[in-house]
């Protein structure tokens, strides 16, 4: 595989706060096009690993490179959208000026009534943030991040606190965009999201695992469910 | 009423407090800086005013009351030419001077009316009245003994008999007012930004550093030269405090103190984590300025020391700005207000350059 079909291409880098290691070594490669889940428990790195890949946290050893090109670099975060666990907007401007600044800072003016469309808060465009249920907030905020049309996604547990009905609309949105020719790297710790994905990575205490698809991590763990694979391979690393 | 469900909110707050060492170090500490900085502006045997006397007198009492002056220990008084007296008074220098005529014997002998002629700066109330105090007890003991009248002919550089309090203070003020407002705004919303995680959405976004802080500072500055606008008229049109300069050139300062409140803001909220933490820099950043900037306690007869910290504050030229634009009519020829927009626009690069320096990425 070449690196031009690397859509995230990080090697070897160690992020340390102090006297924690918050990423160890952590080397991963996600392919163009392809929905990546980033699995693993709170605490292992998944948020510093993404924080990471928008530049918003240097390393202090290794290598990062994201749709080819080395951070830091701001240009290339135009084409990069980035959802963050909390659903980051401005409680006092409406969905539609939430999503139109967040385009317009992107360097994009047209798309946000189909990020709007997307994410079906349309008909809530007038409302004030401030007035949204929290499932709501999550939707605008998906939409803040990918009204600039991104070549890549990156979402740190974008489900966390969202009901089931609303987390398989969301899921079938992201594989909708995969299928668009864009690349999605999903954080998450709940392992039935995992299966959707093409490829999981997971990490514990700031390494990756195992990298594969999820017949492949459960067939090299030799177990039926991927929780269990999850176990045994975090067993094996620390063995 | 439940004292324990009452109890357990009060105890809630003291170990909020207990945690928050940065607020408990203002709570305690910043009522002590302030009352020490008060008290030493006030008894810490600062300079007294200057002012000079001009003796024309042929005879023998002109030279007996320069010399009653300026051994007294209200004002520092020193003779010159009446031309010289002039020239500091208009510079600020001094704060006024005395002149005795040349038939000031001759006048008192036959009419037995000492009417020497004090003739004052102005432009700051406290100096005025110091000098006139002064002037008044040089002349007692004379008055005293050959049975004198004094009937002193005041006369006034800047300001006048007319000014009150308003008009003194009024200058100062508009400047005040509007730096202290927007400053706290800025701080507040610029902190909201990082406490909402939008300002972590902007930094891994395309935008530059200078981006963020230039769209801040012209989004409030729009605000704030409204505001400075609103201000300006109500001082003027409806208080009708003193203007004896430009309108233009004092909305100029305005807009000057208004970006610098805004950068300053914005500098300022990178060291607050939370918006209660950026209010608490009032009482560190406004609260000292006012007290040093000589908008109430003239600068020049502060203590030394803190002569050199007034004369490092943004707002001390702020304020001489204002007061030199509407009491004195200066305008732009005027050396004194081209240094005092010079050093406000300083610093307003200064605060833009430390604010974008650091406005981190890293925004955890």
């Amino acid at each position: 595989m070449s690196a031009a079909d690397l859509a995230i291409d990080v090697a070897g880098v160690v992020k340390r706060f102090g006297s924690l290691a918050a990423l160890d070594g952590a080397s991963l490669q996600v392919r163009r096009g392809e929905v990546y889940g980033l699995l693993g428990p709170n605490g292992s790195g998944k948020t510093t690993l993404i924080r990471m890949l928008v530049g918003l946290l240097d390393p202090d050893a290794g290598t990062v490179q994201v749709l080819g090109r080395r951070l830091p670099d701001l240009d290339l975060l135009a084409r990069v959208g980035y959802m963050t666990q909390q659903a980051a907007l401005y409680p006092d401007l409406s969905v539609e000026e939430n999503v139109r600044f967040f385009a317009a800072i992107h360097g994009h003016q047209d798309g946000v009534r189909e990020a709007l469309e997307l994410v079906d808060l349309w008909d809530r465009r007038r409302s004030e943030v401030a007035t949204l249920s929290g499932g709501m907030r999550t939707r605008c905020s998906l939409a803040c991040s990918l009204v600039h049309e991104p070549d890549l996604l990156l979402l740190d547990e974008p489900t966390v606190g969202v009901d089931p009905q609303l987390r398989r609309q969301l899921w079938d949105r992201f594989r909708q965009m995969a299928a668009g020719g864009r690349t999605i790297l999903v954080s998450s710790h709940v392992m039935d999201e995992a299966e959707r994905c093409d490829r999981l990575g997971l990490i514990r205490s700031g390494r990756l695992l195992a990298e594969g698809t999820v017949a492949e991590l459960k067939a090299r763990a030799g177990v039926e469910r991927l929780e269990d694979a999850f176990l045994k391979l975090s067993e094996a690393a620390a063995g | 009423m439940s004292t324990r469900r009452i109890g357990a909110i009060t105890r809630r707050l003291l170990q909020q407090f207990r945690r928050d060492h940065r607020t408990l170090a203002l709570l305690f500490g910043a009522p002590l800086v302030i009352l020490a900085l008060l008290g030493y502006v006030l008894r810490g045997g600062g300079d007294v005013p200057r002012m000079g006397v001009v003796d024309l007198d042929g005879g023998p009492l002109g030279s007996v009351l320069a010399h009653q002056i300026e051994r007294s220990s209200a004002v520092s008084a020193s003779g010159m030419s009446q031309a010289e007296a002039e020239a500091r008074l208009r510079s600020g220098e001094i704060a006024g001077y005395m002149l005795l005529p040349a038939d000031f014997s001759n006048q008192v002998q036959q009419s037995r009316v000492v009417a020497p002629e004090v003739r004052l700066e102005g432009s700051q109330p406290n100096l005025s009245a110091a000098i006139l105090q002064a002037t008044s007890q040089s002349f007692t003991v004379l008055a005293g003994q050959a049975g004198v009248h004094f009937t002193p002919r005041v006369s006034y550089r800047y300001g006048g008999p007319g000014f009150d309090t308003l008009d003194y203070f009024g200058a100062a003020f508009i400047g005040l007012v509007v730096f202290f407002l927007v400053f706290v705004i800025t701080a507040v919303a610029f902190l909201r930004e990082r406490g909402q995680g939008t300002l972590e959405r902007l930094m891994a976004s395309p935008l530059r550093r200078p981006e963020i802080v230039l769209g801040y500072m012209v989004g409030f500055t729009v605000l704030a030269l409204i505001q400075a606008a609103e201000v300006l008229a109500f001082s003027l049109l409806v208080l009708h405090v003193h203007n004896g300069g430009n309108v233009l050139l004092i909305f100029l300062l305005e807009a000057l103190m208004a970006i610098f409140a805004v950068n300053l803001g914005i500098f300022l909220s990178m060291f607050a984590s939370t918006e209660f933490q950026a209010v608490q820099f009032i009482p560190l950043v406004v609260v000292p300025q006012v007290l040093l900037s000589g908008i109430i306690f003239p600068v020049s007869t502060e203590p030394g020391p803190l002569r050199v910290v007034s004369n490092v504050l943004p707002l001390t030229y702020a304020v001489d700005g204002m007061r030199n634009i509407m009491i004195k009519g200066a305008d732009l020829s005027w050396s004194s207000l081209q240094l005092d927009l010079a050093v406000v626009l300083g610093f307003c690069v200064l605060v833009i350059a430390g604010g974008t320096a650091t406005l981190r990425r890293r925004v955890a």
